[in-house]
């Protein structure tokens, strides 16, 4: 390429960066790409003319200083006052020197932060003194309201309870279909409407909320739309196959297929369920699906064999949940074990024809042939 | 016996104790700032013009910048830290203030907030802005024309009498030269 064009192509690029066009969008030769850059930052040099004329501003600002004409700004006093200082002035910056601004030449001062940041810690101070002797005069209130709380409810079983437990409930309007899944109503000390899903009187004279007997400091889970909570059926809604009011396959105006006006299985008011021992009422569960655990190579080199017990809640739906080891074997085993029954599958265990959790332990050996 | 320092080391050393000394000189007597504006001008005024990408505001905020450190000069206290440093503390405030009070905030790309990357094209521009002073006068004006006051190659032509094709030829040289004394002092 000629010197000619080259000077050409860099002035054409030139003109275009300096018109402000944000690319150059030609293929440019890969030294005049290199100079178009350093053209780039050109643009950015200072003018000679600027950086002569602040220096002559500055030097005649510096000779005002020099002679007193414009006074520097001045130290910051220091913490002994000095002979013939005025001592009330040396005060008021010692104090605030944020709002007075003292030796803040460098950095702007804006009192109205100061103003703000006063008025707001203000504020906060005031709230918590209130706060502190709202709660004094009320303690019989704030004790009232700590309340226990449950999350969502599900079919997954409530834990084993040291001491006797008990409490469920359920209804319905014998409807040839199963409960709607939904919510249960609150709880409430007296029950004077059991809930339902369908109403059959919508002319009703007196109106009354729907509730189930229960603690009434228990809140459970709400939402418009109520239910069975244990139901697996969204859509068609219906009352259940029950009886006595109220919504599910149990007796007595409650919710689910216990008897009386609770929720959940169980009798007599309350929430019901938990975990059952098999026995009785509660038959066992039995093994669908259980693949071989795999064996822990540690194990398999040592020749090492045996049983591992594990302490298993075998759910509704019929999946092993809270395992834990009951007797362990080690070397990895118990790890191996519990991976393996995660992923069995169970006929769940049933108590008056309907599914229950129960507790119980599951054996998984490990043999080397 | 005194330790010997390596050549570097007491080179640093020295620069630090002159800056030093022309601070406390300075702040003595005001009229001795100008050497401290000579020797730090380039810096800051690099510094503001990579953020606010606009000539007429970089220059605005450079002078607001020197006015307030001789201003404040007398509350300078060495610590150890460049003169420069404090500058660029006072530029970084005047920035911040001005973006607070103008709705208008430059585009910075995502490379321009590369701290590493940002320094060195500070330090390229420092350079550059030396590194003219040193062309010809034929070219240093070429360069003046063309990118600072951004005229065009015919105005220029006319105004130094020759050819639109002999000033592109300037300007190539110009940038050539240019390049060529950064990669030697890099």
């Amino acid at each position: 390429m000629s010197a000619e064009i080259i000077y050409e192509e860099l002035d054409s690029a030139i003109e275009t960066m300096l018109q402000d066009r944000a690319t150059v969008t030609r293929r440019l030769d890969p030294s005049v790409g290199e100079l178009l850059l350093l053209a780039g930052d050109l643009r950015c040099v200072p003018s000679p003319d600027f950086r002569a004329r602040l220096r002559s501003e500055l030097d005649d600002a510096a000779r005002q200083y020099a002679a007193g004409v414009v006074q520097h700004q001045p130290r910051r006093p220091a913490l002994v006052a000095l002979p013939g200082a005025a001592p009330k002035q040396l005060r008021r910056e010692e104090i605030l020197p944020t709002l007075f601004g003292a030796g803040y030449g460098t950095y702007p001062v804006h009192r109205s932060n100061f103003l703000v940041s006063a008025v707001l810690h203000a504020c906060a101070l005031v709230l918590v003194l209130s706060s502190s002797v709202w709660l004094a005069r009320h303690p019989q209130e704030v004790k009232q309201r700590v309340v226990s709380l449950v999350g969502g409810l599900s079919d997954y079983p409530l834990p084993v309870s040291k001491q006797k437990a008990g409490g469920g409930g359920g209804g319905g309007d014998r409807d040839k279909l199963a409960a709607s899944h939904g919510t249960t109503p609150p709880f409430a000390r007296e029950q004077i409407t059991p809930p339902a899903i369908v109403i059959r009187n919508n002319n009703s004279k007196l109106t009354a909320e729907p509730t189930v007997v229960g603690p009434p400091q228990i809140k459970l889970p709400q939402s418009a739309m109520l239910g069975d909570p244990w139901s697996r059926i969204p859509a068609p809604f219906s009352n259940g196959p029950g009886s006595g009011g109220g919504i599910g396959s149990g007796t007595g105006g409650g919710v689910g297929i216990g008897a009386g006006p609770g929720a959940g299985p169980g009798s007599g008011g309350g929430y019901g369920g938990g975990i059952y021992r098999v026995g009785g009422a509660v038959t066992a569960p039995w093994v669908l699906y259980d693949p071989d655990p795999e064996y822990s190579e540690e194990a398999r080199q040592a020749k090492y064999q045996g049983t591992v017990i594990l302490w298993v809640v075998i759910g509704p739906d019929g999946r092993a949940h809270d395992i834990r080891v009951s007797r362990a074997l080690g070397m990895g085993l118990d790890e191996k074990a519990i991976a393996a029954v995660r992923n069995w599958r169970f006929q769940p265990a049933e108590k008056d024809g309907h599914p229950v959790a129960v507790q119980v332990n599951v054996e998984v050996n490990f043999r080397l042939y | 016996m005194k330790a010997k320092l390596p050549e570097t080391g007491l080179k640093a050393l020295e620069a630090e104790t002159d800056e030093r000394l022309l601070i406390e000189a300075a702040q003595r007597d005001p009229r001795r700032f100008g050497e401290l504006y000579e020797n730090n001008f380039d810096h800051v005024y690099a510094f503001v013009v990579s953020r606010v990408f606009d000539r007429a505001e970089a220059e605005d905020l450079t002078a607001e910048v020197f006015h307030q450190a001789l201003r404040n000069l007398a509350q300078f206290e060495w610590r150890g830290a460049p003169f420069i440093a404090w500058l660029l503390r006072i530029a970084s405030n005047k920035i911040a203030e001005r973006w607070q009070h103008s709705s208008r905030r430059p585009e910075v790309s995502g490379g321009e907030l590369d701290e590493a990357g940002e320094s060195d094209g500070i330090e390229r521009r420092v350079m550059l802005a030396q590194l003219v002073d040193d062309l010809p006068a034929d070219q240093r004006l070429v360069v003046m024309r063309r990118f600072l006051e951004q005229r065009s190659i015919r105005d220029i032509a006319a105004e130094l009498g020759r050819s639109e094709g002999a000033v592109k030829q300037l300007q190539f040289r110009a940038l050539q030269s240019l390049r060529n004394r950064m990669g030697e002092r890099k």
